[in-house]
């Protein structure tokens, strides 16, 4: 077998792809399983893997949960950061590239060595003094701190893909730097955009730590939500599954659409640099 | 540059026929500063004030009491967990631990994995958005389910091991197998990274040493090993110091499947951490932690950028 | 005419002497109109319990309550940050002095609660403080200043499968020796409702979590957390027998993997049949007889929990209680959402509609109080309550941290290690932590 190409596809491939694939797939599966499953399936032992599903968790969920609050509060937060990141981060990692300060690209990387908890403490105690627990901004700045360095890593490198040349003759046509920017360089790197966007999006999404810690009642977020179930009540892992689902099925039905910009964006930041 | 514009600009009548007044010129001079000086000012208010608060603090001992004021104690908290807190030194320890074996089981497998989508077959696409699927789902709400399939009666994990013959075991309750269970799910979750990472490095080989090797007679095996791996070394490289910072640092699959138990049995430094602030309130000794588990993601990172630079 | 004037007369004495009695019994409810209360509930039966009846308290004082409630961990973390950070605007809470009463005492984080009860103007005179059980008012007294009243009140209980210890004709324990002998004979005997075989014994064995229900046992034992000038008393012999019984009976019979075990596990283990006995909080009885979830209505019996080998009473008596925290700008107000909280009406409506076990020794005296509650809980509350001790966690500063401490210890004794080795290394970190935290 050679390592270049091959021009027939080998039934093994397949045959290793798929039994890669379940495992990978397998956890996701189980949940979505157990999401249709009663607390008596549930907890059979052995596991039911035959069954008639029911609708009866996400029911529960809905009703006993203001599940449309978390969402809502999760779409605000994440769509604020995304939005106020890119606006901050796009002229920044344009500069970077094209004046090639790379001491600030290795400034982002050790802010993201830091701990997170390192943030949160001044942070909360500083939010608190302010009365600013329990409100989206609170929660939207804090997020940013995760969000603006992935946009200015990974835009970075996009920007310097960029012919400079391109951009020379806008300066010559006489664009101020700032035209540049919005009219030549922008447009060329859309799909990193996008990329970034969806990236930061998925990561404010998911985040934990930092809401759990910072959100009030009112701005709880998704991943607090199903945290919270497991509280007073037993181990309800029908209800569990259902909201694990309900939280997990944005995001991967967004990765399923634009996984080319994903790994584009995610692996350029680690090419470059 | 920027004058040669202007003065092109000037010869030219461009640009609204205004005169060059100071503002535009500064704008013009100085595109670094404005364009990076929203994104800088943000980042240092946001970033660098706790930094310097964490390291401030981390020199004073406080409870968090609002009637008590933090009280200056130099280096004492540091003294305190290097040479008197054995669950600190116990948490150092399991971090190393748990990312040594996480970041060596995603290197393994991703590394491999990528080798096998690297031939061409249909449906790359497909396959490729189905490993993006671990990466991006929630890791709460992975963890629990993790934690379901984990559960030693009446989990999935046992039932699928006990088909081939092996015992029940506790997992995640378990002092001995904690960790490694947690690897576990830590490589489910971020192995595809690796891959991605690492098919993106393949796609840049070169063509040419193949060809060679082949003339030579070269086996698979020996093209492997001395060509593609090498060749594969830098971005390796970054992958696995991109996975080392965030495994240093991973809370979520922890607190939430174990809270650091069970006892102290997978309470690694971020966690530990986190008691010590947020739930104990020493707000010092959880500061200097702090500083150390900076230090360390640091160190690690120093000592990568340094072996990736060496191959150059 | 003259009896016409006598019968004015009287009629207007006995209308002012009512109206005199009525205004002495009753308080202007009404004397906070308009404010607003921000009130941070655990999310807990009495809690569920309340709910619906918040809009009569709305109603009846004109204040509008903004309720915000948390699951346990959660909770205890939000209300500790909000008090540390001095800038809280919470009017209420729940609290649990037995948890947490000496830290937030000594922070200041309370604002007691003495004068309020003592003001007129403040208490209506039928509110009858006295009725609240004795065990439960005095745990609400810390450093000689009162927190607030109670909501409830919990023993560390004793709960069992009837129908099991019947079908295999098992003496109910009454004491240590006893439970042990129970949770042998029973465990791996089939108990489930389709005959799969379940443990001999389930509790709580998650580190911190332990400790508060592994404090029936220290006690049962005649064991102590700190010696009477505050020396840490968990290495003595009797807290190292207690640990080495508690982790042994979660060993040999109870569930594996006990060590990750909250009482969520556990309730969940022993409500689906699983296990025989299960030593836990029994404010947490409505889970176990709630009928989406549980298989085991009707088969569980309370009991005291086991006395030790000195026939040395075990077991703990705890109440969760409401407090106002000092930086609250609406104390006032906020007493009287506690007040109205605690009155006997309101005790009498959580008792009735859903079993919450109330602290008013009038509303368990009146038989519809005792109506959701099953018999044997009533009987075994009472008697609990009176030998139970109070002392459920360590009485220190550093509570959580504690705990986690002997936590550790309980955890190594599950694990079948070194329980004495254990227990000095956690009476050394004990008081390591207790003279930093209460050193000067």
């Amino acid at each position: 077998m050679r390592t270049s190409q091959r021009p027939g596809e080998s039934p093994w491939t397949y045959l290793l792809l798929v039994a890669i694939l379940i495992p990978f797939l397998f956890p996701l599966f189980w949940m979505f399983l157990s999401s249709l499953k009663t607390q008596v399936e549930n907890t059979a032992y052995p596991p039911v893997w035959v069954f008639r599903p029911t609708l009866n968790n996400y029911h529960q969920v809905f009703i006993k949960n203001p599940f449309f609050m978390f969402t809502w509060n999760s779409m605000v937060v994440a769509a604020g950061s995304t939005g106020l990141a890119l606006l901050l981060g796009l002229p920044g990692s344009y500069a970077i590239a094209r004046f090639r300060r790379t001491g600030i690209a290795l400034a982002i990387l050790t802010a993201r060595m830091a701990p997170g908890i390192g943030y949160l403490i001044p942070w909360f105690i500083l939010f608190t003094k302010m009365k600013m627990i329990d409100t989206y901004s609170a929660l939207i700045l804090t997020h940013l701190i995760v969000a603006l360095p992935l946009v200015l890593w990974v835009m970075i490198g996009f920007f310097e893909d960029v012919p400079a040349e391109l951009i020379e003759a806008a300066r010559i046509d006489g664009c101020s730097n700032f035209s540049a920017f919005l009219r030549v360089a922008l447009p060329l790197v859309k799909p990193g955009i996008v990329a970034t966007a969806i990236l930061s999006f998925i990561f404010s999404w998911n985040n934990f730590l930092f809401s759990l810690i910072i959100a009030g009642f009112k701005t709880r977020t998704l991943p607090i939500a199903v945290y919270n179930f497991l509280s007073y009540e037993e181990i309800n892992w029908g209800g569990l599954t259902a909201a694990a689902t309900i939280i997990t099925l944005p995001v991967l039905i967004l990765s399923l659409f634009i996984q080319k910009h994903i790994v584009r964006g995610l692996t350029l930041g680690a090419l470059k640099g | 540059m920027a004058n040669e514009i202007r003065a092109h600009k000037i010869r030219a009548g461009v640009s609204g026929g205004e005169s060059v007044s100071a503002w535009s010129v500064f704008v013009e001079d100085h595109p670094v500063l404005l364009f990076t000086l929203p994104s800088v000012a943000v980042v240092f208010v946001l970033m660098v004030f706790p930094v310097f608060y964490t390291v401030y603090m981390s020199l004073h001992s406080w409870f968090a009491s609002s009637l008590t004021a933090p009280e200056f104690i130099g280096l004492q908290n540091f003294k305190r967990a290097i040479a008197q807190d054995e669950r600190f030194r116990n948490a150092i320890w399991l971090t190393i631990y748990f990312t040594a074996l996480a970041t060596a089981l995603q290197l393994v497998l991703g590394v491999a994995l990528a080798l096998l989508l690297n031939r061409p077959f249909r449906g790359k696409g497909f396959f490729r958005s189905i490993f993006l699927m671990p990466m991006v789902a929630t890791p709460v709400a992975i963890a629990l389910v993790w934690m379901m399939m984990y559960n030693p009666t009446l989990g999935v994990v046992n039932y699928l091991v006990g088909l081939v013959g092996l015992g029940p075991y506790k997992w995640v309750s378990d002092v001995r197998f904690v960790i490694p269970a947690l690897a576990v799910v830590d490589t489910w979750e971020w192995t595809p990274l690796i891959t991605l990472i690492t098919l993106a490095g393949l796609a840049t080989l070169p063509i040419e040493p193949y060809e060679s090797a082949l003339i030579d007679g070269a086996t698979p095996a020996q093209m492997f090993w001395r060509i593609t791996l090498p060749l594969l070394r830098p971005t390796i490289i970054v992958a696995l110091l991109f996975r080392s910072i965030d495994c240093l640092k991973t809370f979520d699959i922890i607190y939430v499947m174990t809270a650091g138990g069970p006892g102290f049995a997978s309470e690694t430094l971020n966690v530990y951490t986190f008691q010590v602030g947020l739930f104990y309130f020493h707000i010092g000794y959880a500061c200097s932690l702090l500083v150390i588990l900076f230090a360390l993601v640091l160190g690690v990172s120093l000592i990568l950028i340094k072996v990736r630079r060496g191959t150059w | 005419m003259r009896m016409a004037r006598l019968v004015l007369i009287l009629g207007l004495a006995l209308g002012i002497a009512y109206a005199s009695s009525a205004q002495a019994a009753q308080i202007n409810w009404q004397q906070f109109k308009g404010t607003q209360l921000r009130v941070l509930l655990n999310k807990h039966p009495w809690q569920a319990a309340i709910e619906p009846h918040l809009k009569e308290f709305e109603a009846l004082t004109g204040i509008k309550l903004v309720v915000e409630v948390y699951p346990e961990d959660q909770f205890r973390a939000k209300t500790l940050v909000e008090l540390t950070s001095g800038a809280s605007s919470m009017d209420a809470f729940m609290t649990m002095p037995g948890q947490e009463g000496l830290k937030y005492m000594r922070a200041g984080w309370y604002q007691p609660a003495d004068e309020f009860l003592k003001d007129p103007s403040l208490t209506a005179s039928d509110y009858n403080w006295n009725d609240f059980l004795d065990k439960a008012r005095d745990a609400m007294v810390v450093e000689g200043k009162l927190i607030g009243p109670p909501i409830q009140i919990e023993n560390s209980a004793l709960m069992y499968r009837k129908d099991v210890f019947q079908k295999y004709n098992v003496k109910v324990p009454t004491t240590l020796d006893e439970l042990e002998a129970a949770a042998k004979a029973l465990n791996g005997k089939a108990m489930t409702d389709d005959g799969q075989p379940g443990f001999g014994f389930v509790a709580r064995g998650k580190r911190a979590a332990a400790t508060s229900q592994f404090a029936g046992m220290l006690y049962a034992m005649n064991g102590t957390w700190l010696t009477p000038n505050r020396e840490p008393a968990i290495n003595s012999e009797e807290a190292v027998k207690a640990i080495d019984m508690w982790g042994r009976l979660l060993r040999l019979y109870g569930p594996p993997g006990s060590e990750n075990n909250h009482w969520y596990e556990a309730s969940s283990i022993f409500s689906q049949g699983k296990a025989a006995i299960w030593v836990d909080a029994n404010s947490l009885f409505p889970v176990i007889e709630d009928p989406q979830k549980s298989k085991i209505i009707g088969k569980v019996g309370y009991a005291v929990f086991p006395k030790g080998p000195n026939g040395h009473p075990g077991g703990t008596v705890a109440p969760w209680g409401l407090g106002i925290p000092k930086t609250s700008k609406n104390q006032k107000a906020a007493w009287l959402f506690l007040q109205w909280a605690t009155s006997k009406d309101l005790v009498f409506k959580v008792q009735t509609e859903a079993g919450v076990l109330g602290s008013r020794d009038s509303v368990w005296k009146d038989p519809k109080g005792r109506a959701k509650v099953p018999a044997d809980l009533a009987e075994s509350l009472a008697q609990g309550s009176k030998t139970g001790t109070p002392l459920w966690n360590p009485p220190v500063v550093a509570v959580a941290e504690v705990r986690d401490v002997i936590g550790n210890a309980i955890v190594t004794s599950i694990q079948g290690g070194d329980v004495k080795a254990a227990a000095n290394k956690a009476a050394a970190d004990m008081k390591r932590i207790m003279a930093e935290t209460e050193g000067k």
